[in-house]
């Protein structure tokens, strides 16, 4: 008998779905009431409804885990289903990702400044009035893009953050018939499926404000201006109950300054903009092939050719993603939507499979011959971004903010559409899985249980590819590139991607189901089973030449760099908050304990946890105090290399032997990594990735020492405002932090 | 960022929900942490597998040593199913041959292929697991599917794994499923 389950089934009985609604309808009021700002979780811990580890009280009525009146035995009354109509699944194609369009940096008005443009304008009533800078960025040498002069942005990127909308300028980067026939002329709502409603503007918030998500493409070698603007509405309660207006976009995990990281305290607010300045740049420039010689060290031309860079070529990163990082409201507005991914393309990863120059893998991707286009081919590399979702009774999406746990959707969607298909040739294609779910692990096998390659873990190139049937548990933000050679097919077959994690709640996988146990509809989790149907609908027109080579990229030898360091960090529940800066600190049932000293702390990004010094290498252990739940920590920055599971490096799977930024510790489980800090300074963070542990409040604060002028020691925390960034002392510093 | 309770400010249904709860009667859930008793226990059997598989070459036959590695871990949050296991299938061992003369001879391999699987802790438990194959001479690229059903038996009380079983199984491998499956009706 299972503890409980998230959502009841479609098939209980009306009483019951009933008393479920009211519970969700109960917790809505109270959920508005705290994201509108009319009380804290502060006070609902006074008023009882909270306990004070941050979790909601389960009594009937209002926590969805209470015993229900009508069930029989300790079975919750559960969530009620997400309704879908008339929607069946695999009825609607799966949209490519949309193209940010890349335009001239000369074409931004204002030109983006090294240190934040804080020209004034004014202040909309609703946030305070009087005036404040146009840039959210912190103002001051601090703050300001490093090595800007020596980089500078070569591309530019405008976009927004907004309310939902139809999409009008739709560019997947491929034909219709790459496509599923989908035609970009026709205008898009924004709707989980044709047959579900369209989401309301204060429900949904995209890049862009549209679907579907949005997709960057950069390359080594040019730097990439993102001028981001906050176009959410400037009064708080226009969110449809959950997020907030102010955002910080976390580029994951890209090598850049802490000042273009999304630092999780350096958010904007409507109004405003923030350039996130990307140099695209290899770790170890400053001291790896400084005078960018290696050809393996490079980004594509336009002409087919490479243009090299300095840096370590071992350090090529492919697959990122982008996302919103507003403190303590991660999850809440990464669900709502915020988030894009973001191909990187280089000499070994080229995305033009014909080009044949000895550093080019020629990866599945598309012909530089056929398309023109000499890098970032997608006719047969797709960006998948899986994410449970569910929707209100009126189809609007729905959320629980207060499932400190983790929050499960019961509906499984694709590049935010509900079980679509994908038609395919009969070829090999590259697919770049994302997990952008809250807190949902998924577990990916093919309905036939046929093999799949995985070449890339966390955007990472394996040393080798490694061939399975089914791929590991996937955690939250993790990135696992595969590669399906569909030729094994005939025209007119179909296979599906299945999902085998099976969830009771949002604190880990309850069960790895075998293929046919996931097949079978037995079930209670909604999301385990079949979610994406490809439709073998042709042979290629001209022959598959791409290749899977044996060898991809190595690991970097650390061999002559010493460990300078060595610090650990517990990942726990029942935290503490030592500090109470209203800004700076939250709490919850999350927290970190570090170098096993004191105790277990909740967030407050004003306190400094750890701080290695420029230019070291460290190893970090990473522990999951409990068996109870499972945490896929990231850590930003630079890519790391896992040394040991639970000690044993035998443990470490063959694709986890490549670099990472995000590891899943599995229930009382420990990870062993080691990271370098080089090329750029700043604060950067650590946290668990299943965001509702993140924002309740399982997140640190890192920065590294002695990175030069014009860097601090410690660095002083930012506290935003619409009427500027002010500047405070760090409320703690941990001992040890800094040695 | 900051909120105050301000009840002014506050829609009477809020109110009426607050308040109503707030007097319920509410009970705390209790603190949960890891004891020394709950700490891991790793134990680890390594199985013989035997069997054959219908493969485009003929019928494969393959032998060889399946690891595996079984951690009990406790989960302290739960009533029902306080104790799971984490499995790591090591398939490095399974080798295979079709052909019956040497110019037809083939030998298989799997590759580094693991499974892995988390699954609540019983007495026996049985999971198929599909895995690859293929031809050594070959890239992973040719790989195919064969099917391993392994019966393991678990002490409860210690959360060791003890003794178990393994077969393969034909890889039914068409495009709706794998091995006996009846296929769920689509939602």
């Amino acid at each position: 008998m299972p503890d409980r389950n998230f959502f009841l089934s479609p098939k209980a009985s009306k009483a019951r779905l009933r008393e479920a609604e009211r519970a969700r309808q109960n917790r809505w009021d109270i959920i508005q009431a705290v994201s509108h700002g009319q009380v804290s979780r502060r006070d609902l811990i006074k008023m009882g409804l909270f306990t004070s580890a941050g979790l909601l009280v389960p009594v009937g009525g209002l926590s969805p885990f209470a015993r229900s009146a009508f069930a029989d035995s300790n079975i919750p009354t559960g969530l009620p289903p997400s309704p879908l109509g008339t929607t069946t699944a695999f009825s609607t194609p799966m949209p490519r990702f949309d193209l940010f369009p890349r335009i001239p940096v000369s074409a931004l008005t204002p030109a983006p400044t090294a240190q934040a443009n804080t020209t004034q304008q004014p202040v909309d009533p609703a946030l305070g009035g009087g005036t404040g800078p146009i840039e959210g960025r912190p103002p001051g040498p601090i703050w300001a893009h490093q090595q800007f002069g020596l980089l500078p942005p070569a591309i530019a990127v405008d976009g927004s953050v907004e309310g939902a909308k139809t999409n009008t300028v739709y560019n997947p980067g491929v034909p219709s018939n790459l496509n599923s026939g989908i035609n970009p002329a026709t205008p898009i709502p924004f709707k989980f499926h044709p047959n579900l409603p369209t989401q309301q503007a204060v429900k949904a918030w995209t890049y862009n404000g549209t679907i579907p998500p949005k997709l960057m493409q950069v390359r080594y070698g040019e730097p990439v201006l993102f001028r981001l603007h906050n176009r959410l509405p400037v009064q708080q309660s226009q969110n449809g109950g959950f997020g907030i207006h102010t955002i910080s976009t976390h580029e994951h995990n890209g090598h850049h300054g802490a000042e273009n990281d999304g630092f999780t305290g350096a958010y904007f607010f409507p109004n405003q903009f923030y350039d996130y300045h990307y140099p695209i740049v290899l770790a170890g420039r400053n001291t790896i092939n400084t005078t960018a010689s290696d050809p393996f060290a490079s980004g594509p031309t336009d002409a087919g050719g490479l243009m090299k860079v300095p840096g370590d070529w071992h350090e090529t990163m492919s697959t990122h993603w982008f996302h919103d990082h507003m403190f303590s409201f991660t999850a809440q507005n990464v669900y709502k939507g915020i988030a894009g991914m973001f191909n990187i393309y280089s000499g070994l990863d080229r995305g033009a499979e014909d080009i044949n120059d000895g550093v080019n893998l020629r990866l599945p991707s598309g012909r530089a011959s056929v398309s023109g286009k000499s890098w970032g081919n997608l006719d047969y590399d797709v960006n998948l971004m899986i994410a449970d979702k569910a929707w209100d009774a009126q189809g609007q999406l729905a959320m629980d903010i207060f499932e400190f746990d983790g929050f499960l959707g019961d509906r499984m969607t694709v590049n935010l559409t509900y079980k679509p298909y994908f038609e395919v040739e009969r070829r090999k294609y590259r697919f770049r899985i994302l997990n952008a779910s809250v807190s949902r692990f998924f577990k990916i096998a093919l309905s036939d249980g046929s093999p799949m390659i995985q070449i890339a873990n966390d955007g990472n190139l394996f040393p080798h590819p490694v061939v399975l049937t089914q791929l590991d548990e996937q955690g939250i933000a993790e990135r696992y590139d595969i590669v399906i050679d569909f030729s094994r097919y005939s025209v007119n077959q179909t296979v599906w991607m299945v999902n085998l994690a099976e969830h009771q709640d949002g604190k880990k996988v309850s069960k790895d189901l075998s293929l046919s146990e996931a097949l079978s509809g037995n079930s209670q989790d909604p999301c385990v089973g079949k979610f994406l149907e490809f439709r073998i609908v042709r042979d290629p027109a001209q022959p598959d030449i791409s290749q899977v080579p044996a060898t991809m990229i190595p690991n970097p030898d650390l061999t002559n760099i010493p460990v300078a360091h060595e610090r650990t960090f517990e990942f726990n529940s029942g935290a503490n908050q030592t500090t109470n800066d209203p800004v700076t600190t939250f709490f919850g049932p999350w927290g970190i304990k570090t170098n096993n000293q004191g105790a277990t702390l909740a967030a407050d990004f004003g306190r400094i946890s750890a701080a290695p010094k420029f230019g070291t290498r460290e190893v970090w252990t990473l522990k999951n105090g409990g068996g109870g739940w499972d945490h896929p920590i990231h850590i930003h920055f630079e890519e790391c290399q896992t040394l040991s599971r639970d000690g044993s490096a035998s443990k470490v799977p063959a694709w986890e032997r490549g670099r990472k930024d995000v590891w899943r510790l599995r229930p009382s489980g420990e990870v062993k990594i080691t990271l370098q800090f080089r090329d750029f300074g700043g604060m950067f963070m650590e946290h668990c990735h299943n965001t509702m542990h993140e924002d309740n409040a399982m997140l640190l604060r890192w920065e590294i020492d002695g990175a030069g002028t014009p860097f601090l020691n410690p660095l002083p925390t930012p506290i935003p405002s619409p009427q500027g960034v002010t500047f405070m002392a760090p409320d703690d510093i941990l001992p040890g932090a800094f040695y | 960022m900051n909120t105050k309770l301000n009840i002014k400010t506050l829609s009477l249904g809020i109110v009426v929900v607050l308040a109503m709860l707030a007097l319920g009667g509410l009970s705390v859930q209790a603190q949960t942490t890891t004891t020394a008793a709950d700490a891991p226990v790793d134990s680890s059997i390594t199985l013989p597998v035997k069997g054959s598989v219908t493969d485009p070459n003929g019928t494969v036959t393959l032998t060889g040593n399946v690891i595996i590695t079984c951690r009990r871990v406790v989960d302290t949050t739960s009533v029902a199913n306080p104790s799971i296991v984490l499995l790591d299938f090591d398939f490095s061992g399974v080798q295979g041959s079709s052909g019956s003369t040497k110019a037809t001879l083939k030998t298989y391999v799997t590759g580094e292929n693991h499974a892995t699987e988390m699954r609540p802790l019983q007495a026996s438990d049985t999971i198929i697991v599909a895995t690859p194959y293929f031809d050594s001479t070959k890239d992973a690229l040719s790989a195919r599917t064969m099917l391993v059903s392994a019966t393991l038996n678990f002490d409860i009380s210690s959360g060791k794994l003890t003794s178990g079983s393994l077969s393969v199984g034909n890889n039914v491998v068409t495009s709706a499923a794998v091995g006996t499956v009846t296929a769920a009706p689509i939602q």
